[in-house]
């Protein structure tokens, strides 16, 4: 007899769920990465041959949570399918980009609410930081619903922004020339693929889910409808960065902090109103992002120092709240220090582009080792197998490309951004 | 490590979970952290005919009928091989660690299990 799940999210619930996990303000500097490098339509190619492979991917993972339904989601998978030493192993550098990837977002953070408040943004950055490591720490979690609410009023919101900037930019004579820019070269265009890939990091975490939803193929469903919607948000949004470059003048804005906050050039940005609704917008993002990573990153922080991988003192209950305090603060210092650190556009890309390569490599790990026990089924054939290694490959060489297209452009915009405002 | 292994596997796991629950009732000032606490677990052998069900109430265990048959639905189950759910209830074995890996798994809410491996670790201090 299955156990109760009588608060069981539903289906709109879960895909808001995959598209809260994959959607951070992070992602608008993503973009703004892609629309730098690739620009107009083949921004949106970008974005759409990402979405390919996430499909792709999202049909795997389905069958891994079907048969390993555990919330400790790819490292549970890749462990069973290749053993404990190679899931820690893949896993890692995956699980150390998220924590620095947090920090890009304190950075943002600081930039946006410095756009708000009289404040410095490093003040922004920290207070936001302690804010959502204290909400973890008292034990509180946003409900699945509240956050899927989150979400629906982020997407609708910029997916209008971005609609208002092409509609804006239609008016223009320039405008076809913008959607259609010269071809970008053959790297540009696989390290502009591999940097979509970022996008819909997190999207995978629905699988996450499964210890409470066993309906059959709603976890498969909720990942598949969460890449088709993350798909059309961030093709909308491609083409509102492409249209804001020239459209508002927030976009012309140039300088540090312009460019770590590309999303407030969108749309009625020029508008106070708008201006800060967009603003609050991206706080709102951050602090779902942050929240669930704190989490997640926690309790993975406490099972291995359970186990000893990690300092046991680490592996220490709060008995009331049920949350690892040390773990957590573990996790603050660590993403206080890193947002500290990464001053720097070179290091921010690197950051971004290491992101998408390490993503590229667990989820390419993560298709192969549907293909082997206890995920395949008995007989399965073996052009499956074939199709799993050629999928596994590109993954591979986007994010490969991804990280090789960041290098030299990460060298050419060495500029410090430690002060920006 | 795993001795009795040719014994019935019900009873191989009605055992360990009354070696674990008494091991739990020895202990009044960890049932008295868990005051609030109503779940039904149950475990459940991926490998072998063997399930046990628990009920506690206000923190405290329920009492059971033979064979460790709990009325009602359960609101955690935990799902596991054999040898893996009677190392757990043996304290010989963190729960965390086979639930990272995929080798032991869960229907209900986290948050249920979090607190079962709290109660695990403060038993079996690591």
């Amino acid at each position: 007899m299955p156990a109760v799940t009588a608060r069981a999210p539903g289906q709109g619930t879960l895909v808001a769920t995959g598209c809260g996990t994959a959607i951070a303000c992070v992602c608008a500097l993503g973009l703004g990465e892609i629309d730098r490098r690739l620009g107009g339509l083949w921004s949106v190619l970008a974005v759409m041959c990402a979405a390919l492979l996430c499909a792709a991917l999202a049909r795997a993972l389905g069958r891994l949570a079907a048969v390993v339904p555990s919330g400790a989601g790819l490292l549970a998978f890749l462990s069973r399918g290749l053993g404990r030493r190679w899931g820690l192993l893949l896993m890692l550098p995956y699980v150390a980009l998220v924590i620095a990837v947090v920090a890009v977002e304190a950075r943002i953070v600081g930039a946006v609410s410095a756009r708000l408040l009289p404040i410095p943004p490093a003040a922004g950055a920290l207070a936001f930081l302690l804010f959502t490591w204290a909400v973890a720490r008292s034990g509180v979690r946003p409900g699945l619903r509240v956050q899927a609410v989150a979400t629906g009023v982020l997407m609708i919101g910029f997916s209008s922004l971005a609609v208002a900037s092409v509609i804006a930019a239609a008016r223009r004579p320039d405008f076809l020339a913008q959607l259609l820019p010269a071809p970008p070269s053959a790297l540009a265009l696989l390290g502009g693929i591999g940097q979509a890939l970022f996008l819909f990091m997190g999207f995978e975490l629905v699988t996450n889910q499964a210890e409470l939803v066993r309906v059959p193929g709603a976890i498969s469903s909720a990942l598949s409808r969460s890449v088709r919607l993350l798909a059309f948000f961030y093709a909308l949004a491609a083409l509102g960065f492409t249209t804001r470059a020239h459209g508002s003048a927030g976009a012309g804005r140039e300088g540090a902090a312009g460019w770590l906050t590309p999303q407030l050039g969108l749309g009625g940005a020029d508008s106070s109103i708008a201006a800060a609704a967009i603003r609050i917008l991206c706080l709102l993002a951050s602090f779902t992002s942050f929240n669930g990573a704190l989490l997640t990153l926690s309790r993975l922080v406490y099972a291995l120092a359970s186990q000893g991988v990690l300092p046991r003192r680490l592996a220490r209950m709060d008995a009331r709240r049920m949350v690892p305090p040390d773990a957590l603060a573990v996790l603050l210092a660590a993403v206080v220090a890193l947002t500290f650190l990464l001053t720097t556009h070179a290091l921010i890309n690197a950051v971004l582009a290491g992101s998408a390569a390490a993503a590229g490599l667990v989820w390419a790990a993560a298709v192969a080792v549907r293909e082997r026990p206890p995920f395949a089924e008995p007989g399965r054939a073996r052009r499956h197998q074939v199709a799993a290694l050629a999928l596994a490959s590109l993954f591979l060489v986007f994010g490969l490309s991804a990280l090789a297209e960041s290098a030299p452009a990460s060298a050419a915009t060495r500029v410090e951004i430690a002060h920006a405002h | 490590m795993n001795a009795g292994t040719d014994v019935d596997p019900q009873l191989r796991l009605e055992r360990a979970l009354a070696r674990f629950l008494a091991a739990y009732q020895a202990r009044p000032d960890l049932v008295a952290e868990q005051r609030g606490w109503c779940p039904v677990i149950a475990l459940s052998a991926s490998d072998a005919p063997a399930r046990v069900m628990v009920a506690l109430d206000d923190g405290r265990v329920a009492p059971a009928a033979a064979g460790w048959i709990v009325p009602g639905v359960p609101t955690l189950e935990v799902l596991g091989a054999l040898d893996t759910l009677c190392d757990v209830l043996g304290l010989r074995l963190d729960p965390n660690e086979p639930y990272l890996f995929g080798e032991l798994t869960v229907a209900g809410a986290e948050a249920d299990f979090v607190r079962l491996d709290y109660i695990a670790s403060r038993l079996c201090p690591r």
